[in-house]
């Protein structure tokens, strides 16, 4: 059965590499790379084979306000841009790189939902309460995930569509990985990246902490205290295990405070390298200076309000202009007003955290594209065993699927025919950002419902038994 | 299990919940009520229909009086009796003798000439041209030299324009086999072309485009619109454009000796397009009086600014006294129920007056036998998504145009009525040219979704999408109140409490519950993959040579029931595969029926963007058979008159649901049976994918698998 299921999940990734390679063989009339929903300012290969090229002309790669990446995926995948092989599609060398980081990226999903299940199972058994957790026999959420991640069509899109974000995503996933399995200098270099990358990953740092912390996700902590006292109060006849179970779930509570020193530490030894490597890249053009604020400065001050799939670029378009900046600081702002109350709530589930914050982040940032969703949807599929009783689940798949069908089409008809406007694009936007607010508020409240369910069996099972 | 947590007090929801929970209850009533609402709504819409009115200021038809003159109409008889004298000679040294003594007409008036080449490719079906944007159309490989045609192209420079805005008049003209009627179609454009090049009021260059039609009318334009909205900058596309008619050149060059002047080779270019017209004459008509066909429809259902069309309606009732028509469906005209209704509406508006003379309600039942068969085929040419002329090539740049087809009432021999008839047609162009000369910007003032109910009354966005609104509105409810019955959720509104019990078991089974959708969804996805499949079927069947329309429908239909088959041997019947157990009567197929409902709303919402017309006509077929379907078993088994009736509907509905079979009987309906040859779905299929409208997609991709799945919940042994 186990042997079975592995099988089949090779088979799967096997087929969707498959998939991927076809479609970036096929002739280029799909345009994907021209679609605004896939290839934002930030994200876009084309502006980086023309960072490229005006790197290599030596011109500052940010001259021109066509370039707004790393400098460091610059020195990256700016050569593989230009080199062709005959009778190949062009860029083929950096699609290989985007399908490669899709396959890792799936890889280390998969190693972390296993890390996970693995743990909260732990965390179970020692509350006694583990029969509940019948499903994960039959479903792994960690081959779930990681399956989920690669046929999304949004991540192939963004994958074949020659956008950067699966590199991206990669990097954030694996900050979340060395998070997970409490490898360090992993999770430093992840976060690090993430944030130099694409900025809004930074706020991963809580996340990321706690997990360093306390360890993978758990129930609620205060059941293992209460578990711990109903234990004490009648373990006289229960047998050592009992005993040290107990023990075992009051340790768990503690904070400890040696890994995230080591991370803080590891991630400004990280921050420097990166500095110093994006210092001498951008040397004989411009300076660091130039480089904060073309790429973070410009993610920002939303300067490109060309359409995308955000709430943003419309806004800032219609706004005048002496609002401008207050209206910036709040929009930024509204990220991070959720971080703290989320945070204290969610404290005891690190993981889940993270994908609430990203999947808020992707909402609300100034140039989203499909790849972020991509990302978040993936993890999503890491929280089975929590999200079982998920409402309105049926509700998001069809509105996903009708957005995305009816945001091309809207955008076709703006431009292309010329009978629509903006606002009929713009509607799809807001119907997206709507379906990310349901899908946030029903996870988390599916969470918070899965949280209290545990509580009333850890309360009621004691008594079952005693009876 | 403690009491104090059960007993909790309920919340009261909020308004707009209970409002959506109470609409969801009551979703058969609704359904009902919505679906006829919809058609009768659909049926209303000529007495909906409003007066046309020119919507821009600017343009102002008519305020100007005509300035053509007698010479220019004599200048235009000269060059028809030249072109006419030609036809005695071969064909071929006849078109290249007519194309130089157009040049030369052209050029004594002050124009640019030049010529366009351009090769002539069948349209082809191409699975991925229905994604790719207009500009990215496939690079020019494997074309065969033999088909080749050259327009002519003459400019007339704005004397107070800047160059930036032209209008562009098209005549369609065979050279060296041309009729009457189509010289005269050039002599009308002639006599305004001569007159344009001495006016002063002029602000935008004039455009003369005589498309070489003998490849039909609409692929010259299209080539031409193409050449002239993608620049080249390197040499190598005039190159590979020119390699064919390299031939040709002695004539190119013996020409450029005799006309000397303006004439080019190279391609000439005004500046962005304001409109077009398309000008056309038909050979006489049975009429007493000239009259003035408008077609307007492009691809996809898209129509021009319906200020182009008013300006035309205007000047041509208002000045020139010619009778204007529209398409209609002339089988509607007299059709016995019809003229029923229309007598009810008719009794039902004066009725209204009785009460109060105020309410301007109602039309008298000719005038709603009119409009409705003018609105069906507007309907239905919208729904086809195939352009009724060469005006749909311009449509595809955002450039308004459309066809105006002039016939006229005698032979156009007769030379004292001929004169007439130039002058007449002549005054029509020359006023819309002027007219439009005035405008400020594009064409945006009017409206771009409407269908026309006669020439000079429209129906427009806002009144006809209440038709298609009301028809798909019961589908997210059904969903929703199917969705809730299957899963057994409390909407709040039943009295029935259910004992919560506490065994592991029913956990898991509520665990699960949420999500037991998602067996539908993936049998709702490989229905709808299959669709897709059995669209792309006609690439490789159009492979096979010698293929006779009927045989390719029968391999069509063969090979898509082979592969729904294997579909179904391969993923198994999907009730085998679910592993919880259903205890409930209503569960699997009424989620399926959810799903499938969801499937169909998505479908037709986003058709209705794309293609508001096909989606109408595809909502009238598909919501009532979603609506109703329901296992057969069940109702065999319940044996009332209500479930008998209901049995029947179904195998109705799911009948005239299937594509072919609503083709052929439509077909019946208004052709006779006669007529009916089972390659006619083919020859329609094929017309539909050659054109990329949109259609195909729709009916391939969303019609079909709704259809299918709907058998499915049909035949669900439950």
């Amino acid at each position: 059965m186990e042997k079975k299921k592995k099988r089949g999940f090779w088979r799967w990734l096997i087929a969707s590499v498959m998939l991927r390679l076809i479609l970036i063989y096929l002739p280029k009339t799909f345009n994907l790379a021209s679609r605004p929903e896939v290839s934002t300012p930030l994200v876009s290969l084309r502006r980086l084979a023309e960072g490229y090229w005006l790197k290599q002309s030596s011109i500052s790669p940010y001259a021109g306000s066509m370039y707004h990446g790393s400098p460091l995926l610059l020195s990256l995948l700016g050569p593989l841009t230009v080199k062709r092989i005959e009778g190949q599609p062009n860029h083929l060398l950096c699609s290989l790189v985007f399908v490669i980081a899709d396959i890792i990226s799936a890889l280390l999903i998969r190693a972390t939902g296993h890390t996970l299940q693995m743990a909260y199972r732990q965390s179970l058994n020692s509350l006694d309460i583990v029969d509940i957790l019948k499903s994960s026999d039959l479903l792994s959420s960690g081959d779930i995930a990681a399956l989920v991640y690669l046929w999304n069509p949004f991540t192939i899109a963004a994958c074949v569509g020659l956008s950067t974000s699966p590199v991206e995503n990669l990097v954030v996933i694996l900050a979340l990985h060395g998070a997970c399995k409490g490898l360090v200098p992993l999770a430093a270099f992840g976060w690090v990246m993430a944030t130099h990358l694409s900025l809004y990953p930074a706020i991963l740092i809580i996340p990321v902490i706690l997990l360093l912390g306390y360890g993978p996700d758990t129930p609620p902590r205060k059941l293992f205290l209460q578990k711990g006292y109903g234990k004490n109060g009648d373990s006289h006849s229960s047998d050592n295990c009992g005993q040290q179970e107990t023990n075992q779930s009051k340790a768990e509570v503690t904070f400890s405070w040696r890994p995230v020193i080591h991370f803080l530490f590891w991630s400004s030894l990280w921050s420097t390298y990166v500095l110093v490597l994006c210092s001498i890249s951008v040397k004989p053009h411009g300076s660091l200076w130039e480089m904060f604020q073309r790429t973070y400065g410009f993610i920002l001050t939303m300067e490109d309000m060309s359409p995308n799939i955000g709430v943003l670029w419309y806004f800032f378009a219609e706004v005048f202009d002496f609002f401008r900046s207050f209206f910036m600081i709040v929009f930024h702002l509204n990220i991070l007003f959720m971080i703290l109350p989320l945070a204290i709530r969610l404290k005891h589930r690190p993981c889940f955290l993270a994908f609430i914050y990203i999947a808020i982040s992707s909402m609300l940032k100034s140039y989203p594209s499909v790849g972020d969703s991509a990302l978040y949807l993936g993890l999503l599929g890491l929280f089975l065993d929590e999200l079982a009783d998920m409402k309105f689940s049926f509700f998001l798949l069809c509105g996903y699927i009708g957005v995305s069908l009816l945001s091309p089409v809207m955008h076709n008809l703006w431009i292309w025919r010329g009978t629509g406007n903006a606002n009929f694009y713009y509607a799809t936007g807001m119907a997206y950002a709507c379906l990310q607010i349901i899908l946030v508020v029903e996870s988390v409240s599916a969470v918070l419902n899965h949280d209290r369910k545990l509580r009333k069996i850890s309360v009621t099972k004691p008594r079952d038994g005693n009876s | 299990m403690p009491k104090t947590e059960t007993e909790t007090p309920k919340m009261k929801p909020r308004p707009i919940v209970r409002l959506g929970i109470f609409l969801i209850s009551h979703s058969l009533l609704v359904s009902v009520v919505c679906c006829t609402a919809g058609v009768l709504a659909l049926l209303l819409l000529p007495l909906l229909a409003k007066n046309t009115y020119i919507s821009e200021n600017a343009l102002m038809p008519g305020s100007a009086s005509s300035m053509i003159s007698n010479r220019d109409i004599s200048e235009a008889n000269r060059l028809a009796s030249d072109l006419n004298g030609l036809n005695f000679k071969p064909q071929d040294s006849a078109a290249v003798e007519s194309r130089r003594i157009l040049t030369k007409y052209m050029s004594d008036l002050g124009a640019e000439v030049s010529y366009h080449k351009f090769h002539y490719k069948p349209n082809q079906f191409h699975p991925l041209h229905f994604f790719s944007s207009p500009d990215s159309t496939s690079s020019v490989k494997n074309l065969s030299c033999s088909a080749h045609g050259v327009n002519t192209v003459g400019i007339i420079r704005a004397p107070s324009g800047d160059g930036k805005e032209a209008i562009v008049l098209v005549t369609p003209y065979k050279f060296g086999k041309s009729g009457a009627a189509e010289t005269l179609s050039l002599s009308i454009a002639y006599t305004v072309f001569s007159l344009l090049s001495r006016v002063t009021w002029l602000a935008k260059d004039i455009i003369w485009f005589v498309a070489d039609s003998q490849y039909g009318e609409y692929a010259p334009v299209e080539a031409w619109l193409r050449d002239y909205h993608t620049p080249v900058f390197t040499g190598l596309g005039t190159l590979n454009a020119d390699r064919c008619v390299k031939i040709d050149d002695p004539y190119v060059f013996e020409q450029k000796s005799i006309a000397q002047r303006k004439i080019s080779d190279g391609f000439r270019r005004a500046g962005t397009m304001a409109a077009a017209l398309i000008l056309k004459v038909a050979d006489r008509n049975a009429m007493l009086e000239d009259t003035l066909n408008i077609y307007a429809e492009a691809s996809n259902g898209q129509m021009p600014n319906l200020d182009l069309i008013n300006i035309v309606n205007y000047l041509a009732v208002h000045r020139q006294g010619l009778r204007v028509k529209v398409e209609k469906v002339l089988t509607l005209l007299d059709s016995r129920w019809l003229e029923i209704l229309g007598q009810i509406f008719e009794l039902l508006g004066k009725a209204a007056r009785s009460l109060n003379p105020g309410w301007k309600f109602g039309i008298s039942a000719a005038d709603y036998i009119e409009g409705s068969a003018t609105l069906a085929s507007s309907l239905y040419y919208q729904a086809l998504g195939i352009p009724t002329g060469p005006h749909g090539a311009f449509r595809d740049f955002q450039v308004d145009a459309i066809t105006l087809e002039i016939s006229p009432k005698v032979s156009p021999h007769n030379k004292a009525r001929h004169n007439e008839f130039l002058l007449r047609g002549g005054r029509l162009v020359e006023g819309v040219i002027r007219s439009i000369n005035n405008l400020l910007e594009k064409f945006h003032q009017s409206f771009f979704l409407y269908m026309l109910t006669s020439p000079s009354k429209f129906v427009s966005v806002g009144v006809y999408m209440i038709a298609f609104a009301l028809l798909v509105a019961p589908l997210p409810l059904v969903a929703a109140s199917l969705y809730a019955d299957a899963n057994q959720l409390d909407l709040g509104v039943k009295n029935t409490k259910s004992t919560p019990t506490a065994t592991a078991s029913d956990e898991l089974d509520i665990t699960f519950r949420s999500w037991k959708w998602l067996y539908a969804a993936k049998e709702v996805f490989l229905i709808h993959v299959w669709g897709a499949a059995v669209s792309l079927l006609p690439y490789f069947i159009c492979q096979i040579p010698n293929c006779s329309p009927t045989s390719s429908s029968v391999i069509w239909v063969f090979l898509s029931m082979l592969s729904l088959l294997i579909l179904y041997l391969i993923v198994g019947s999907p009730s085998t595969h679910v592993y919880i157990s259903q205890s409930k009567e209503k569960g699997e197929w009424a989620i399926l029926k959810s799903a499938t409902i969801s499937a169909v709303f998505i479908g037709l919402l986003v058709m209705s963007v794309v293609n508001f017309a096909a989606a109408e006509i595809g909502a009238l077929l598909l919501v009532p058979m979603c609506l109703m379907a329901q296992p057969l078993k069940l109702d065999m088994k319940a044996g009332k008159l209500r479930s008998f009736l209901r049995i029947i509907c179904n195998v109705v509905l799911g009948f005239i649901a299937f594509p072919p079979a609503a083709f052929f009987v439509v077909k019946t309906i208004f052709e006779g049976f006669n007529s009916i040859n089972m390659g006619d779905f083919w020859n329609w299929m094929e017309s539909l994918w050659a054109w990329n409208s949109a259609t195909y997609i729709y009916i391939g991709m969303v019609h079909l698998p709704c259809w299918v799945l709907c058998l499915h919940i049909l035949l669900h042994s439950c």
